[in-house]
């Protein structure tokens, strides 16, 4: 492994990049400082390396490098001298957070840190312009920063690294001025990833690969049926095999402790458990099912997310279209299974863990040993895939702190495999939501309700009182569709059944929008309208969700007629902040095999801080949610997964992927995200394309219980 | 908190009409600055009392900026509690600011306030 003095080394003479690689423990608490800090954000050195500090978690969203393009705008410094570090979970407890939150989630890390990152890098720059100034006697408003460099009166020039330590000691002006987005000459450009040379390099280290001397490691065996319990353990059976060091019971969970991975593994698979399934061992999916359809007729136990005018006068008397939507259970399944290293030793606890809030590990970890935060160590790595799994739930921190607890001194790596990966996720709810719509005489609909029957993450998971009974997440893009109707109920049944759901890439609007699209698909069609005209004929004319839908249809050429055999879907949403839209050109065969020849998605994301990000994250969303859409369904029998590895729970294979067609339209003036809303639009323009090429409206997903396979 | 939105926080409670005459100091509230799960936080106050017939704490109220109920517990003391000491869990709805309110025998009312940060990472807004 390289050390970190080693890696500063390599980094160097590559030049640029990214600093990662593991702290070792019991080095000095604090980082090295080797340069001057400016502020929190900006580190700058006398070789005129800059160093910009990353709070929040990289997992492949490309953040790390947009937020520093965004520090770096403001300082005025030379791109190519740009070093990303993570910040150190310790420093920040230390120094009263301040370096803010720490969470990669929905889809903030841009949105909700922009301003303070901005405002870093300009205050960094006005102290390095004031030291420049006051060295040489002039007014700094007389100064200027560019390229790292700082020009004066009469040709003077020095550079940040000159002045580096003497800004140091200024105080950070409070409101720096920052730059008009259209000014911009390093944010908004499409600048390669930070992390690409590391990745290419092998240099990257995740979670997984956290390696240190005298190491044990630990399989874990948690209870199939979510909520069970151990009930015994006969440890004799595995007593005396090779490198097997300790069997620990938890109250679900059973774990192995041994020299190396395989044999933990091995061992616990010989291992005799018995589990008490509790109340949950009869649950099926189609028991689930029926809860849900309960929850759309019940009487009892609902909530009014949003009303206007008189929907039941108007459903009276009138031309109803009623439907019910299904979306199933998903997993996360990321590609690097959930793990954790762990060690405690003389009341110091180091953690290496694939985690999306490295602060929520801070704090699960120090809670679980019983260890002050501030002596607590989350060691920063790369994540093999997030998409929520690590970020709401800190199971897997708990766990592993846990475990090493128990072996205590000992450096234990904790890592699932991917079968417990697969069972034992917060998955994407379950959901069902009956819709019913009076259309006008113009075909318009004049009244809109909706039940939306769904699991709660926010009660079950955060376990925080909802807001008049509203998940927002479970009637998201639904209680505040955009379109102009003058009487609308939606209505929230919350029906929790036994198996933990979590927050699953775009959450609520992986599936609402898929629902909603397509039912608007249904009354354009009952309306004999086309389902573009229809849409923006509902919109209101200034909306941003009108606007991305126009340069949507326009780029997809959408008044052309396609080609013999090819039909075509559209859909708009908004999502996390952003407007989304989808056109989908497809071809279906007789025997249902789908060939998606055309995947148009247009965003708008308010400003785009890196295009070619922005790109890579539509492609990304795309992968996800065709897999999604095609194959993704997490059934339940005795109340446990039934799935347990890639080979019945199918993703999208390279060859199977479609060429995406970015429509990269930001409207300026909001900032909205990008690591989820891309997925939003997807299912229900594919869905749409698939009605206008069969006639067969998909209602219940995934498509290959439906008859659909990809070609 | 700030003072100014302090004084309008406490005009929701009825007892606190003298809530100007809350005066910082003597209690200390023990809390962490990152919780992972607002949902068992570990809670200290500690009330400098000699602890007398004479003088002593009377009760100490925990107001949360945040939870549903607002007045989360009142702990009531005697001279015979021996220590102005409690330590408990609370639940806490998000990240926010805690307060902790004593009321000594002489009627004086004494204040500490901690903020907690509850690493909530949910892919929601406003968490």
């Amino acid at each position: 492994m390289t050390t970190r003095r080693e890696f500063l080394k390599i980094s160097a003479a590559v030049g640029g990049g990214l600093t990662v690689g593991f702290h070792m423990p019991f080095a000095s608490a604090q980082p090295q400082v080797l340069s001057p800090e400016i502020n929190a954000w900006v580190l700058v050195r006398p070789d005129e390396r800059v160093i910009i500090r990353y709070a929040r978690s990289e997992m492949g969203q490309g953040s790390m490098t947009s937020a520093a393009q965004l520090v770096a705008e403001e300082l005025g410094c030379d791109w190519k001298k740009v070093h990303v570090e993570y910040v150190d979970t310790n420093a920040q407890v230390r120094r009263k957070r301040v370096w803010g939150d720490m969470a990669s989630v929905g889809s903030r890390t841009i949105r909700n840190s922009q301003e303070y990152l901005r405002k870093g890098g300009a205050q960094a720059r006005e102290m390095l312009v004031a030291a420049a100034a006051k060295g040489w006697g002039v007014e700094p408003g007389k100064c200027k920063a560019a390229n790292g460099v700082i020009s004066g009166p009469r040709g003077r020039k020095t550079t940040f690294g000159k002045v580096a330590s003497a800004a140091a000691k200024l105080t950070p002006p409070e409101n720096p001025k920052l730059k008009d987005p259209k000014d911009w000459t390093i944010a908004g450009k499409p600048i390669p990833r930070v992390d690409i040379p590391d990745i290419v390099a092998a240099r990257i280290r995740y979670g997984i690969d956290a390696q240190l001397p005298g190491m044990a490691y630990a399989a874990v065996a948690q209870c199939p049926v979510f909520g069970g319990t151990v009930k015994s353990v006969d440890e004799a059976v595995i007593q005396g095999r090779r490198g097997v060091m300790k069997v620990l019971k938890f109250d679900d969970t059973v774990a192995v402790v041994a020299d190396n991975w395989w044999r933990a593994k091995e061992a616990l698979k010989a291992l005799p458990i018995e589990w008490d399934a509790g109340k949950n061992g009869a649950v099926t999916s189609d028991t689930i099912k029926e809860f849900l359809r309960a929850g759309l007729d019940a009487e009892n136990d609902v909530v009014v997310a949003k009303q206007a005018g008189d929907v039941a006068a108007a459903l009276k008397d009138a031309k109803v279209i009623e439907a019910e939507y299904y979306t199933p259970y998903l997993a996360h399944c990321t590609m690097e299974p959930m793990g954790c290293t762990a060690l405690l030793k003389e009341g110091r606890l180091d953690v290496w863990t694939s985690t999306q809030n490295a602060e929520a590990s801070h704090a699960a970890a120090a809670a679980t040993a019983g260890v002050p935060l501030e002596n607590v160590y989350v060691h920063r790595t790369q994540l093999g895939g997030g998409f929520g799994r690590r970020g709401g739930a800190q199971d897997f921190v708990r766990q592993g702190v846990q475990i090493a607890k128990a072996m205590e001194g000992t450096p234990v790596k904790t890592l699932w495999t991917r079968e417990e990966d697969m069972q034992h996720d917060f998955y994407r709810p379950v959901s069902m939501t009956r819709f019913r719509a009076a259309l006008g005489e113009d075909g318009k609909p004049v009244a809109l309700y909706s039940r939306v029957a769904a699991p709660s993450i926010i009660a079950t998971l955060l376990k925080l009182p909802l807001k008049a009974g509203i998940d927002p997440q479970a009637v998201a893009a639904i209680a505040d569709q955009p379109y102009q109707i003058a009487n609308v109920r939606m209505e929230y049944a919350q029906r929790n059944p036994h198996v933990p759901v979590g927050f699953w890439r775009t959450v609520g609007h992986s599936q609402n929008p898929f629902m909603r699209e397509s039912f608007i698909d249904e009354l354009a069609h009952a309306a004999g309208k086309d389902p573009y005209a229809y849409r923006r004929a509902l919109l209101p004319a200034d909306s941003r969700e009108r606007k991305i839908l126009d340069a949507t249809a326009k780029a997809a050429g959408w008044t052309k007629s396609p080609a013999k055999g090819v039909h075509r879907g559209i859909a708009v949403t908004e999502a996390y902040g952003s407007y989304t839209s989808a056109v989908c050109e497809l071809s279906v065969s007789d025997k249902g095999a789908v060939t998606i020849k055309r995947l148009v998605l247009g965003v708008d994301p308010g400003h785009a801080v890196n295009p070619d990000n922005i790109l890579a994250q539509m492609q990304g969303s795309s992968v996800f949610m065709l897999s999604a859409l095609f194959w993704g369904d997490i059934t339940i029998k005795d109340g446990r997964v039934e799935q347990s590895n890639f080979n019945d729970y199918r993703v999208l294979r390279l060859a199977e992927m479609p060429k995406v067609e970015l429509v990269l339209a930001p409207t300026g003036g909001f900032w909205g995200g990008i690591g989820e809303p891309g997925q939003a639009s997807i299912a229900p323009a594919v869905c749409n394309a698939l009605f206008a090429a069969t006639g067969k409206r998909v209602r219940s997903l995934p498509l290959n219980k439906e008859g659909f396979e990809l070609a | 908190m700030k003072r100014r939105g302090f004084l309008a926080f406490m005009g929701m409670f009825p007892w606190a009409a003298s809530a100007q005459s809350v005066r910082h100091g003597r209690v200390k509230l023990e809390l962490p600055v990152l919780a992972d799960n607002g949902n068992s936080v570990p809670m200290k106050v500690t009330v400098e009392s000699p602890m007398t017939e004479a003088d002593h704490v009377k009760l100490v109220r925990l107001i949360s900026e945040r939870n549903p109920e607002r007045q989360m517990a009142v702990f009531h003391f005697g001279p015979r509690s021996g220590a102005a000491e409690v330590t408990s869990r609370v639940r806490l709805a998000g990240s926010q600011t805690v307060t902790a309110i004593a009321e000594m025998s002489d009627g004086s009312q004494w204040m500490d306030s901690a903020h907690v940060q509850v690493t909530l990472s949910a892919c929601v807004d406003e968490s």
